[in-house]
């Protein structure tokens, strides 16, 4: 099946470290899905062996229905990888790195230019053409790099962190692209650090500790978050937390930014403490499915 | 094949941006041949010498003169004593001291063998037994003089020597050591830049992530590794072309045999030490480790090839591991291309076994980068 994404029973250490533990997901083409997952969660490592830069240890990993331990060339031939770290020649311009990897994956020349405009328009590196690639600004690289991942029309596209440190415009930019890539057919496996950005995909995978926790649609997720939720906002946010900690039923209590997420099951419910300023019940988000999931598995 | 170009291509555009790199390629090579060249000198020449003549007669006179006219010795001064002349030796004003006796000319006259004695500081062993040879050269060359001249001294003396030797150093006509040290160098900078250049290449890219990206290119490791080594090969030409200039236009020396051959072997050279860069480069991860790991292997290759130190001096299982030296057989094929003009079939055993470590060290290297990236 062109660009698809099927792993099962997927295992890889490095040495006594089981960096990804078993893990299955079958990724239809034309889906975007996010994988999110604190460091060291396994997300850098499954996106390599996708590349076929690792091998896996046990279990069953396909591209295209390919098998990545013995069809290296053919994956790599359709698929684009883009690391997490920036890695495109600092010493070479926008233009001269876009056509190096145009005549590494052997895009025709006939095709060449029109594909370099294209990616020109939708990144809107045109004007910056001769600049050095060390010389742009953050978000300016991701979408050069991005360019150069889709340089050969992959049918499938492996991002790895690629809006980590990059300011709320690009990112906003950058993933107005990857949907529109992926309106094209283009399946796309993105991991993120940020979960506001997991309601942009069409599915989101959990990845903690090598292990996948959930995979659902982020509206689908939501539900799978079993307690009531309250927002609390105070001026002393550690003496209110410390209180509800201690003092109440509270399920779990965490910081969210200025204010503390609280939840209880089903048969209590939370009287506005002393201190908290206000108190309201909310639907849970994301991210507080991810740190329930995450609780309840270690 | 055209995948190879492309690499080359970009290889070059890096080059040619970075200027530090344009100064280890092409100005490294003529300001350390220069250098180098007249620095890294074993001739004794300008011998310090002092004489003290308690003779003050013809013959020795002749002597002193014999000692003034030698282009290797700079007479500095005549001692009255023997402790003036020990302050001199003392004081680092004399390398080398001839004391002429009392009554040497009647003692001569009379067939009586006189004695001459020769004092040589002995602190660089080296070049004293290099100085002493010397003197007793002028020496001898005083005794024939007087023999020629009185045949009836000559019988009665025994130990004037009937048969006058007539040394000609071949292929090296004045012994002169920049003709045996500047190939020698030449070998020796060309390892350096090659080496360091291809070691730190690929670490760099590592360093930068461009390795993993490249990885992921339908690019084979084969045609990665040509396309890295490639560049390096046709600049270390340009840095062997630039070297040779600086040979012939400083030093005089002249390519005795064939530059095609000179150019062909060097490439083979080449592609050892740069197959042993790649290989550095899949043992390190920054390029300052690929700088000290290249430096270890560096010592070895210089100090172990005969540049600097004759192997057959070297106690016997070093000279064993010498045999494991590639550019130990490139400076024997540098130095007997330069000055002898040797051709194809006299360096067989050498073009053997240079092809022996190109092909071992590349596929060694081969080998690695595959399982470090995969």
């Amino acid at each position: 099946m062109p660009g698809s994404i099927k792993i099962n029973s997927f295992s890889k250490s490095y040495g006594d470290i089981l960096a990804v533990n078993n893990i299955s997901l079958a990724i239809d083409p034309g889906e975007l899905v996010g994988l999110i997952g604190p460091d060291g969660a396994g997300k850098t490592t499954t996106m390599r062996t996708l590349c076929t830069l690792l091998v896996p240890d046990a279990g069953e990993v396909l591209v295209d229905g390919r098998d990545v331990r013995t069809n290296v060339a053919a994956i790599r031939a359709m698929l684009g990888y883009m690391p997490q770290r920036f890695s495109l020649y600092p010493d070479l311009t926008v233009a001269q790195n876009l056509n190096f990897f145009a005549d590494l994956f052997g895009v025709p020349p006939a095709e060449k230019a029109e594909r370099l405009q294209t990616l020109y328009q939708f990144s809107k590196l045109e004007p910056f053409r001769k600049r050095l690639a060390g010389a742009l600004s953050g978000g300016m690289k991701q979408k050069l790099a991005l360019s150069c991942t889709l340089i050969h029309t992959p049918r499938t596209l492996i991002l790895d962190e690629p809006t980590t440190g990059v300011d709320p415009v690009s990112r906003r930019e950058f993933w107005n692209i990857l949907r529109q890539l992926r309106d094209e057919g283009v399946t796309i496996l993105v991991s993120t650090p940020y979960m506001e950005e997991a309601d942009l995909c069409d599915r989101v995978a959990f990845m903690y500790q090598g292990r996948i926790l959930a995979v659902d649609k982020p509206a689908q997720l939501v539900h799978r978050f079993p307690y009531k939720l309250y927002e609390v906002s105070g001026s002393d946010l550690q003496s209110l937390r410390a209180y509800l900690e201690d003092e109440t039923d509270a399920l779990s209590v965490q910081i969210f930014g200025d204010r503390l997420h609280v939840s209880y099951g089903p048969e209590s419910a939370l009287i506005a403490p002393a201190g908290a300023e206000s108190v309201q019940q909310i639907e849970p988000s994301i991210e507080d499915v991810f740190l329930y999931l995450m609780q309840t598995s270690a | 094949m055209q995948q190879i170009l492309y690499l080359i291509q970009k290889e070059f555009r890096q080059v040619f941006r970075d200027p530090s790199m344009l100064f280890i390629i092409f100005f490294a090579p003529i300001v350390q041949t220069t250098v180098l060249g007249l620095a890294i000198t074993v001739d004794v020449k300008n011998i310090q010498t002092v004489i003290t003549d308690y003779d003050n007669s013809t013959a020795s006179l002749a002597i002193r003169r014999k000692f003034k006219n030698n282009p290797y010795f700079s007479v500095s001064g005549y001692v009255e004593s023997p402790v003036q002349l020990r302050e001199k030796m003392d004081g680092w004003g004399a390398q080398l001291a001839i004391v002429i006796p009392s009554h040497f000319e009647r003692d001569l006259v009379r067939s009586q063998q006189p004695a001459i004695q020769v004092i040589v500081d002995g602190v660089d062993g080296n070049s004293a037994g290099i100085a002493l040879g010397y003197a007793l050269g002028v020496l001898s060359d005083y005794t024939i003089d007087v023999a020629m001249a009185n045949p009836a001294l000559a019988f009665s003396a025994r130990r004037i020597p009937l048969v006058a030797p007539l040394a000609r150093m071949w292929y090296n006509l004045d012994l002169e050591s920049k003709n045996y040290m500047v190939p020698g160098l030449i070998a020796v900078l060309l390892t350096m830049v090659s080496l360091f250049l291809s070691s730190m290449g690929l670490v760099r890219e590592k360093e930068l992530g461009t390795l993993e990206q490249l990885m992921v290119t339908p690019i084979k490791t084969w045609q990665l590794i040509l396309g890295k080594v490639s560049p390096f090969l046709i600049l270390g030409f340009l840095g062997l072309a630039m070297m040779l200039l600086v040979a012939f236009v400083v030093f005089q020396l002249k390519v005795a045999g064939s530059l095609v051959l000179l150019f062909g072997l060097s490439a083979l050279f080449l592609l050892t030490t740069l197959g042993l860069g790649i290989l550095v480069s899949t043992l390190a991860h920054t390029q300052q480790q690929a700088m000290f790991i290249s430096w270890f292997f560096m010592v070895f290759l210089v100090f172990m090839s005969g540049f600097l130190f004759p192997i057959k001096n070297m106690p016997h299982w070093v000279q064993l591991l010498t045999y494991l030296n590639p550019m130990r057989y490139f400076i024997i094929i540098l130095r007997e291309i330069f000055l002898k003009g040797s051709s194809l079939k006299f360096l067989l055993n050498e073009i053997f076994a240079l092809v022996l470590f190109a092909s071992t060290i590349l596929t060694l290297s081969s080998l690695r980068f595959q399982k470090r990236v995969s």
